[in-house]
């Protein structure tokens, strides 16, 4: 008797993987997800391009902020991990960082609410374009030898090397892309299932319980939420990339 | 309600490996995505960054340099002046000083130049006086000569040869003037 009312006030899910099935809305196979790619897509070049379009001698407080968060991204991520050969991987790390920043800020953002980055597509793609980045950096570098260095430490007795070459097999080329794919992934649609959580019994309270506390407290969460969720998306774009300049800088001296 | 919605919908859930798995289509898209963000990145906006950034330096090195000429230059000047006022001093200290030595030496000549018409003066008012005395005491001698021969024609009572007994006359006076020195 009460779920038509609700369901006039909230989409209810018949199931909570409701909250990440996202079928075809256009040809191609472009969903609502795909068409939040382009979104994020073209606010990233926008973000980056427009307030440094017309080189100004004292540039716009917007275009402060993109200088600041390029040098970070520049100097902060790239060169304080890799050195002095950073510049040869900003191509791949600033794209990143801030497709990746709008991405997961989609989380929170108004009429959006959705995390790109909790499908599965783009933190797989990702992790699979830095695995081959750092592999093929290996390889460029030293040759076969990368891959002798990367499997047996220095320092390991032989007897041991029959235990420590597949894990670590295992953890430079299986675990090391699947964990920076998932790290993301969980850490974005966790934060919306709860935000999902949180908003939906909100909603519910105050359409079945017009009570001020009794929908305050859902309330109040999701608001705390919300806050934590914007340190989650930018925190999580700043560990993807600075863990793709580690591991970069590792294949570089893969010897240490 | 909608917690046992929830919680329904929670045991009904069907397998969940479609969360875990890329969806193709979205991978596609996403790779293009990517491909697009980097392109347009490194095709407008790094850029333009860096050719702000490097306007900027540009021109705070060339404000630097303007300001460092305008100092020089204002250094130049100041020195100019500098100069041209000492010289001023200078030169006023010269005049000053040429003009206080003039003055001097034209006093000087003037004191001089007064000097000798005082004892100029002087000289001629002496000459003057003495002469006048020589010519009064000429007249005076005459007068008395005359006096004397009118005097001595009323005694004897008859007329002297005037030019005849002049000269006896003027040997008395002589004789008298000679007395009265001694």
């Amino acid at each position: 008797m009460t779920v038509p009312v609700l369901a006039q006030v909230v989409e209810v899910p018949s199931n909570v993987n409701h909250l990440f099935d996202w079928p075809a809305v256009l040809p191609f196979g472009i969903n609502r997800v795909v068409l939040l790619m382009f979104l994020a897509t073209l606010a990233t070049f926008l973000f980056l391009y427009l307030p440094v379009r017309t080189p100004r001698v004292v540039p716009s407080k917007m275009g402060v902020v993109v200088e600041t968060l390029v040098n970070f991204v520049r100097n902060g991520i790239a060169r304080d991990t890799i050195g002095p050969e950073s510049a040869k991987y900003e191509w791949l790390l600033i794209p990143m960082f801030f497709w990746l920043l709008f991405l997961n800020l989609f989380e929170i953002t108004p009429l959006i609410h959705f995390p790109v980055t909790s499908r599965m597509a783009i933190p797989a793609l990702l992790a699979g374009l830095v695995w081959v980045t750092f592999v093929f950096v290996g390889l460029k570098k030293h040759g076969l030898s990368y891959i002798k260095h990367s499997l047996i430490p220095p320092g390991v007795p032989k007897a041991l090397l029959v235990l420590v070459i597949p894990i670590e097999l295992l953890s430079t080329f299986l675990i090391r892309p699947i964990s920076l794919a998932v790290r993301l992934f969980a850490n974005m649609i966790a934060g919306h299932i709860m935000l999902a959580v949180f908003f939906l019994t909100t909603a519910s309270y105050f359409v079945f319980e017009p009570k001020v506390v009794a929908f305050a407290i859902p309330l109040a969460f999701a608001i705390v939420i919300t806050a934590f969720e914007i340190f989650v998306a930018v925190l999580q774009a700043f560990i993807f990339t600075l863990l793709t300049a580690v591991y970069i800088e590792s294949s570089i001296n893969v010897e240490h | 309600m909608a917690p046992d919605l929830l919680i329904l919908a929670a045991e009904e859930e069907k397998s969940g490996l479609f969360l875990i798995l890329p969806d193709v289509s979205e991978l596609i898209w996403g790779a293009v995505s990517f491909v697009v963000i980097v392109f347009l990145v490194w095709k407008f906006a790094m850029p333009a960054l860096d050719r702000a950034l490097g306007d900027r330096q540009a021109a705070v090195v060339s404000q630097l340099e303007e300001a460092e000429d305008a100092k020089g230059a204002a250094e130049r000047l100041r020195d100019d002046y500098q100069r041209r006022l000492d010289e001023g001093v200078q030169r006023a200290d010269q005049i000053m000083e040429s003009a206080r030595s003039d003055a001097e030496s034209l006093r000087q000549e003037i004191i001089d130049r007064a000097e000798a018409e005082a004892v100029q003066i002087t000289e001629r008012a002496r000459a003057e006086a003495e002469s006048e005395r020589a010519r009064v005491l000429e007249e005076a001698r005459q007068e008395i000569t005359s006096l004397s021969l009118d005097i001595a024609e009323k005694v004897v009572g008859t007329r002297i040869d005037a030019s005849g007994h002049q000269e006896l006359v003027e040997r008395y006076i002589r004789e008298l003037e000679r007395e009265t020195a001694e």
